[in-house]
């Protein structure tokens, strides 16, 4: 049976989509067969992020009201045979999914693949919570400012509330991925730090992504930036994907590169 | 402190402010997902009626999710004179 990963986050545009398309990549690439799922109804980008936009025939409504088999939905990535890609629907609003029909398609999905990814929509509505009632594991996405961890706290205390596994006793295992850090800012105290994050959300860590401009030309190009092996974002999503497959690595060490000020303040303390 | 600082001063950083704004806040906002706070709420206020007049009941916790303690403020009105 898979595992269902949910990636979410509560304040929008802070890389649930980015981060659900390299860590599908990622696991993937690990061999483990994988089917990323977008669950932004109406909005749909993932396939955008994942280079697959041309190929979508039918979406995942289509398959919930039956005007299509499940593998007719499907999309396999051409780059890696172990990747599958459940597009979300453009025309129909959060409301047309079901909650008996989305637990079918995933019970399903469960059966045929490892991994299945979810990415779901901004907000703690109904988007959100057909996107984590099944889930296993939450990948709760974050940035370093006020109101992303103000928003991923908020998420963080209602998953259990809206999930399955929890009335059944069990756990979603929670973790945060902290996404957009700028280590120069970091450095001169004007961008909270990991720790900090860590520190008010009380969760364990399982990614730091930095800041990185190849991020959107990686988008533009519908090349997860994880195929990159020269980029630094690229890195943190594949470690960020072995974690989940258990391995204990280091984080990145992210520091500023030292302009004239640094080497002076470095010589005084 | 490091002699840089000592030397060229140091003024409280956004991103301690960040911090420090984001506690406060959250410490109340937490409490709001527990299911039976607005039951416990009322019955906090029946009970201390009995005693004393009151005007609002506080409740904040530092934690999320598994939490093992509430902080629990009453604040009273001035008994009248
Ligand atoms: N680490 C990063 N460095 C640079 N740009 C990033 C980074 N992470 C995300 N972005 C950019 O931020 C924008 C929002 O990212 P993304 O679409 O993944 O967020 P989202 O949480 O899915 O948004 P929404 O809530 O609208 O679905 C995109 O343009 C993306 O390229
Ligand atoms: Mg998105």
């Amino acid at each position: 049976m898979g595992t269902i990963i949910t990636v979410t986050s509560g304040k929008g545009g802070v890389g649930k989509s980015t981060t659900t398309a390299n860590v599908a990549v990622g696991l993937a690439q690990a061999g483990k067969r994988v089917v990323a799922v977008d669950f932004d109804i109406g909005l749909r980008n993932l396939d955008m992020i994942l280079g697959l936009e041309n190929r979508i025939v039918y979406d995942s409504i289509d398959v919930m009201e039956g005007r299509c088999n499940l593998s007719q939905a499907l999309i396999s990535d051409k780059r890696d045979k172990n990747l599958y890609f459940l597009p979300a629907s453009q025309t129909k609003d959060k409301s047309a999914l079901q909650k008996e029909k989305v637990r079918e398609l995933l019970e399903t999905l469960k059966k045929d693949f490892d991994y299945i990814v979810i990415d779901s929509p901004a907000g703690i509505e109904s988007g959100f919570e057909n996107s984590i009632f099944l889930a296993d594991e939450a990948l709760i996405i974050a940035t370093p400012d006020v109101s992303s961890v103000r928003d991923a706290d908020r998420v963080i205390g209602i998953i259990d509330a809206k999930s399955e596994k929890a009335k059944e006793g069990k756990e979603v295992k929670k973790r945060v991925v902290i996404n957009r850090i700028k280590p120069e800012m970091v450095e001169s105290g004007e961008m909270m730090s990991v720790d900090d994050v860590l520190n008010i959300l009380a969760i364990p860590l399982i990614g730091v992504i930095p800041e990185d401009k190849k991020i959107i030309s990686a988008t533009n190009l519908g090349e997860p930036i994880i195929y990159d092996k020269n980029s630094l974002a690229g890195e943190a999503y594949r470690r960020l994907s072995r974690r989940i497959l258990g391995e204990d690595l280091e984080f990145l060490e992210l520091k500023a590169k030292k302009g004239f000020l640094g080497i002076i303040k470095g010589l005084f303390s | 402190m490091s002699l840089f600082e000592a030397i060229f001063g140091r003024k409280k950083k956004s991103a301690e402010a960040a911090r420090d704004r984001l506690k406060i806040m959250l410490a109340h906002e937490r409490v709001n997902t527990l299911p039976y706070i607005d039951d416990l709420k009322r019955d906090l206020i029946e009970v201390v009626k009995k005693y004393a007049e009151v005007n609002d009941i506080k409740i904040k916790t530092e934690k999320n999710q598994d939490i093992d303690f509430l902080e629990v403020e009453i604040l009273l009105n001035p008994p009248k004179s």
